[in-house]
């Protein structure tokens, strides 16, 4: 379960400032302080008192709360009555189990595009009504609509998306080396070099997880070999052999084979775990200067003592080629079974009211339009969320997730598997292609 | 414990008291103690961590509260007591455990009757298929169960969970109820039977109250398997519902970010059938005894 | 449900039951019926018909209309993860049974009859109370990577800092642009020789600040004659704006480092630095390069990836015996106490010392006892799952695979595909089966009493 690992409790650092200082707050209030508190509907959803609803989601603590917060909404609005039940981690098994007993929840938040596709092709997933079609496609940019559509039907919304391009780092340790925000590639490993001098190891790498790797190839690759190769290989129309591969994976490893640059060197690295990869790099005695990861690394950084905005701040992904890469991840709500209530809920949580209602208590950013970037409560995620809609269809949904969960979602094997070993040794490039090729070709079944 | 740590007490030495005479009982005793505090370790690793702020817990272990005492806080239980989620479902696990204890002692007491004392066609015949299901794992009956209790409506419910319990708790509570009331002398049930009592209440007031001890076993190892479970409830219970174990795995993530939940859940969740097990350590080792283990 | 049956019938046959007598109540057929309908409905319902359905359900495809005949149970044998878990349940089947019975033998006899040993068997059993998630998230916490929060690797690097005494400066290495050059194995060496009389400075970089803490400021050695000098320092300013190899204002001396003059190969003299800095090689290094041996840099040891791809399986197996080993203790206990004392008298009196006494006397009277727990351990733990779910790290559950958390993912996980689940259900029942012939041999023979 790719993401399933990432939404971890999101006890927000910027909620907490949000809260002790009231100024997010007040933002929040003001696009929703009409008619007693509550901001003016934009979306229409029809009364369903009496109906109930089962929603399901990896999500637990202040992710769970403020997705709740959400749902709240839509019961006040509907008349609905809706339970939240966590999956726990592997989401593909507990929706298994249920549909295996009649019992399946009505809704559900995948984390995976190749879940959903694979959901579709056994058709688990319902397709999106009327309404929540409409409002699909007033809010979102054609490829976020992509992003949950099968075979020429829309399944799915993205309710909750992220960034992944984005560098976080502690500004103690920056201070420390003197060093700056750095720009490209190059002036990154100038920086990474200037930190290790310094005597912090530079960078923080999750690599027990395989998808922290999968990410820091698809950054490197998309900005270095452009998106319509990255549409090429995510589809696996051109292998994995390709020269812009190799390439790829020689700027990588002149970051992950120099010495002295990964904390805890490549072993120490492979040991260890996203959480850890964040949280190592904040916490009191920092083991760690960056940690390349999406915005919901907040949710890790509040777990240490250090706030987000002063102590952890955050510059995108340098830039290899001519431009840094946007890479985005999400959740999309789909409909497990067919009815109006789970209908109108997709309805809601394709409409800007939804999203500004999580939008404003933090760790969460919306690809919606319609959203008004002064709900977020912070510049980091502001910045985040602005950067994220004006990418419009040219951002690049996350490589991994769109292919077959054999190959791009599953721990111990397929692109995880090769590119721990790549880890393990960035001299390989020609092995780690080959091997990437062969699992590639056997999950694509081409 | 006592039943079996003492025994009979005999005039002469074990082998442990001999080594503990040899060498002057010092060697063997730090040896224990030794050993003993490793086996506790772990469980007060758990404690310790789920009296400790999670931000503590992230940055170091839990044998600092050693040095920093003032670390300990109760507030992890405090917020667990306000989590509605984990404290339904304790209710839960309580209304899964009962039934499925009270249910597979009271029919398995009949069947165990039934096959001790009655008389029927091809009843070794029977009794045997039954011991045979003894040793059928639960989870050759994860998938069809599944689509039978979604067939009846029977899917994700409190009810569905206690009948799969009670159904796998039935083999071993047939075969070890129809051998202790085998050992019922003859001579008291025909005593009975000739004032004249009834078939049920033969049962009732003779049977049962003789059986007691057996039946104390039974029912502390099924309630002991029962509340433990993880693996049926997680797909038979009512998700939205769930039992303790349930409850918590759905908080297992990456670790370290719901130790706050999770360290004083798990704790709470091992109170219950930590006392069961301190109040009836003589029933229970009895019950391992005839092998009560799943 | 219970892997119990052996030890049940066992206990029972050693018991000798007794043969149920005719009724004594003239029971009509019917009213034993209802006596046995609510066992037998429930049995046959969820038992009995789960067995027929897997075994016709193993035998068709993932969607469960087209009829692969023995494929699913070919495809256990070559898919990959399959045939991981099927290792891992070998292991797991030799590995934990044999540990749990060895330790509950060996805590059984030094016990035995020991007063203060009844709160050791007390603590050693108590685990088997607390469900496998509860003992899957103590061991969570107990193999957690980091030393300083994990346990078992705190007590591990502790032990293996007591033999190899820690490096002063783990990971620091030269000034890139300075005479001291990687000399192979971590060490780094001058490219010059060093003459008496010079001063030879030697800047490194990357120092961990835990390292420098309560660090003077270098001071720059003066040239002595008949002595090689020079200083060690952290040739990096806080902030950035230091010169390279220059000792600026505010950079730190790095005390306590070994310096070793080289000759041809051969170390003639060695030196450490003292708290400022500064060093100083008798005459007799004169024409040696220096070089900084790489005990000075080795990593610091960051303990034992206890939950990673090759320790998972041994590092859940170790838990399991935590929570089992009570279980063996307690029933070989029993047997002991059952022991004939005679026996071992006569022994002892025969001249045999106490090992030979154990060996040849108590072992094989337990033997019995021995073969239960044994086989009881290994039912139970063919159909180990709950610890391996919870322990196992999303990284590494591939290699911790078992039979039985491979069954709930073919049945329910994404790449469904009920037709193996049943596959593996139906083999899980032929491992266990030979105990349920043996149980039914045993009934049958007390039967004939």
């Amino acid at each position: 379960m790719r993401h399933a690992t990432l939404r971890t409790a999101t006890a927000l650092v910027a909620v907490g400032a949000l809260a002790l200082t009231g100024c997010g707050g007040d933002s929040g209030k003001k696009s929703e302080g009409k008619g007693g508190g509550e901001s003016a509907p934009t979306v229409r959803l029809p009364k369903l008192n009496g109906q109930t609803l089962q929603v399901t989601a990896v999500w637990t603590g202040p992710e769970r709360e403020n997705f709740t917060k959400v749902l709240d909404e839509f019961e006040k609005r509907t008349g609905a009555e809706v339970e939240f039940v966590p999956s726990g981690d592997d989401m593909a098994g507990f929706i298994g189990s249920k549909v295996a007993g009649g019992g399946a929840p009505d809704v559900a938040m995948l984390q995976q595009v190749g879940v959903l596709q694979e959901f579709a092709k056994k058709g688990w997933v319902k397709p999106l009504g009327p309404d929540a079609k409409k409002e699909l496609s007033e809010n979102f940019s054609k490829g976020w609509q992509d992003l949950g559509s099968y075979g020429g039907k829309s399944y799915g919304v993205y309710f909750k998306a992220s960034n992944k391009s984005l560098v976080w780092y502690n500004t103690q340790a920056f201070e420390d080396a003197g060093v700056s925000e750095p720009k490209d590639w190059k002036g990154f490993l100038k920086t990474a070099r200037t930190l290790a001098d310094s005597g912090v190891e530079p960078v923080s790498v999750g690599g027990a997880d395989g998808w922290t790797l999968t990410d820091w190839f698809e950054n490197v690759y998309l900005s270095q070999a452009g998106p319509e190769k990255y549409d090429q290989l995510a589809k696996h129309e051109i292998k994995w052999t390709d020269p812009s591969v190799k390439q790829a994976l020689t700027t990588l490893g002149s970051l992950f084979g120099a010495k002295g640059l990964l904390a805890g060197g490549n072993g120490g690295a492979l040991q260890t775990a996203f959480p850890q990869s964040v949280t190592q790099t904040f916490k009191d005695d920092p083991k760690a200067a960056m940690v390349s990861s999406a915005d919901f690394a907040a949710a890790n950084i509040g777990q240490t003592k250090a706030k987000v905005g002063t102590d952890a701040k955050v510059f995108p992904f340098p830039a290899v080629g001519k431009e840094s890469p946007v890479v985005t991840g999400g959740d999309v709500a789909v409909a497990l079974k067919d009815n109006k209530a789970s209908q109108a809920l997709l309805t809601f949580l394709a409409s800007p009211d939804a999203a500004r209602i999580w939008a404003g208590q933090g760790g969460f950013v919306s690809a919606n339009k319609k959203l008004d970037p002064a709900v977020y409560p912070n510049t980091v995620f502001r910045e985040i969320g602005k950067a994220l809609v004006a990418a419009g269809d040219d951002f690049r949904f996350d490589m991994s997730d769109q292919a077959p969960a054999s190959f791009g979602g599953k721990p111990g094997q397929g692109e995880w598997k090769a590119l721990q070993d790549f880890l393990k040794n960035p001299k390989d490039v020609a092995g780690t292609q080959a091997q990437l090729e062969k699992d590639a070709a056997k999950s694509f079944g081409n | 414990m006592t039943a079996v740590a003492d025994g009979a007490v005999r005039a002469r030495q074990s082998l442990a008291a001999r080594i503990a005479a040899r060498t002057g009982g010092g060697v063997l005793r730090v040896f224990l103690i030794l050993v003993g505090l490793f086996w506790l370790m772990p469980t007060v690793g758990l404690l310790i961590s789920s009296l400790r702020d999670p931000a503590d817990v992230a940055e170091s272990g839990w044998w600092e509260v050693f040095v920093k005492p003032a670390q300990l806080t109760w507030s992890g239980y405090g917020n667990l007591l306000g989590n509605a989620k984990i404290m339904d479902s304790l209710w839960t696990t309580a209304l899964i455990t009962v039934p499925a204890t009270v249910l597979v002692v009271v029919i398995g007491s009949l069947a165990g009757y039934a096959f001790a004392w009655m008389d029927f066609p091809g009843r070794d015949v029977w009794f045997m298929v039954v011991v045979g299901l003894l040793v059928v794992p639960v989870q050759v009956a994860l998938i069809p169960v599944a689509k039978l209790f979604g067939a009846v409506g029977l899917f994700e419910t409190t009810a569905g969970v206690v009948l799969f319990h009670t159904a796998f708790g039935l083999p071993f509570a047939v075969f070890l109820l129809r051998n202790f009331f085998a050992e019922i002398p003859r001579e008291l049930l025909e005593a009975a039977r000739l004032d004249g009592a009834s078939e049920l209440r033969l049962f009732t007031r003779v049977v049962l109250p003789l059986g007691g001890p057996a039946i104390a076993s039974l029912g502390i190892f099924q309630f002991l398997w029962v509340w433990n479970d993880l693996l049926i409830a997680l797909i038979f219970a009512d998700s939205g519902n769930p039992p303790i174990t349930v409850a918590l795995q759905q908080e297992v993530r990456q670790f370290g970010n719901n130790i706050d939940v999770l360290a004083p859940g798990a704790f709470i969740s091992m109170i219950i059938p930590l006392a069961v097990f301190f109040a009836f350590q003589r029933q229970f080792v009895s019950g391992v005894m005839a092998g009560a283990v799943k | 449900m219970t892997s119990g049956g052996t030890a049940a019938a066992a206990q029972a046959s050693g018991k000798g039951t007794r043969k149920p007598g005719k009724s004594v109540t003239g029971t009509r057929p019917w009213i034993a019926g209802a006596f046995l309908l609510p066992a037998l409905l429930l049995l046959g319902a969820l038992v009995v018909y789960p067995i027929g359905y897997s075994v016709w359900r193993s035998l068709f495809d993932a969607p469960g209309s087209g009829f692969v005949g023995l494929g699913n149970y070919a495809e256990l044998f070559s898919d990959d993860r399959i045939r991981t878990a099927l290792k891992n349940n070998i292991i797991w089947v030799v590995v934990a049974p044999t540990v749990a019975t060895a330790l509950g033998l060996i805590f059984a006899v030094l016990t035995e009859r020991v007063r203060w040993g009844t709160a050791f068997k007390l603590v050693v059993f108590m685990p088997m109370a607390i469900s496998m998630l509860a003992a899957g998230i103590i061991f969570r916490l107990v193999y957690e990577q980091d030393p300083e929060r994990g346990v078992a690797n705190a007590v591990w690097v502790g032990v293996h800092d007591t033999f190899a005494e820690p490096a002063p400066y783990p990971g620091a290495n030269p000034r890139p642009n300075s005479d001291l050059k990687a000399s192979g194995g971590g060490a780094f060496t001058t490219k010059e020789a060093a003459r008496t009389g010079t001063a030879v400075s030697l800047p490194l970089v990357a120092v961990q600040p835990d390292d420098l803490k309560g660090a003077q400021r270098a001071v720059a050695a003066k040239p002595r004659p008949g002595q090689i000098t020079g200083t060690a320092w952290l040739d990096f300013t806080r902030g950035g704006g230091g010169t390279p190899n220059r000792i600026d204002k505010q950079e730190k001396a790095l005390a306590g480092l070994e310096i070793q003059a080289v000759r041809d190969g051969k170390v003639v003299a060695s030196a450490t630095t003292e708290a400022d800095g500064t060093y100083a090689l008798p005459a007799r290094a004169e024409g040696a390069k220096l070089r900084l041996p790489a005990s000075n840099f080795a990593e610091a040891y960051n303990g034992v990836d206890w939950l990673g791809p090759a320790l998972v399986t041994p590092a859940i197996i170790g838990s399991y015996v935590w929570m089992w080993a009570g279980f063996a203790m307690v029933l070989i206990a029993a047997g002991l106490a059952s022991v004939p004392r005679e026996l071992l008298e006569a022994a002892r009196v025969d001249g045999a010392n106490e090992w030979q006494v154990f060996r040849r006397v108590t072992v094989p009277l337990l033997a019995p006892v021995l073969v239960v727990v044994l086989v009881t351990l290994m039912i139970n733990v063919l159909k180990i799952f709950d610890l391996v779910y919870i322990i196992a790290p999303g990284a590494s559950q591939d290699e911790a695979n078992v039979l039985a958390l491979q069954l709930y993912q073919s049945s329910f996980g994404t790449d469904v595909n009920q037709g193996i689940g049943s596959a593996i259900a139906v083999f899980l029942l032929l491992l266990v089966s030979p105990v349920l012939i043996i149980n039914i041999r045993r009934l049958r023979k007390e039967r004939q009493r």
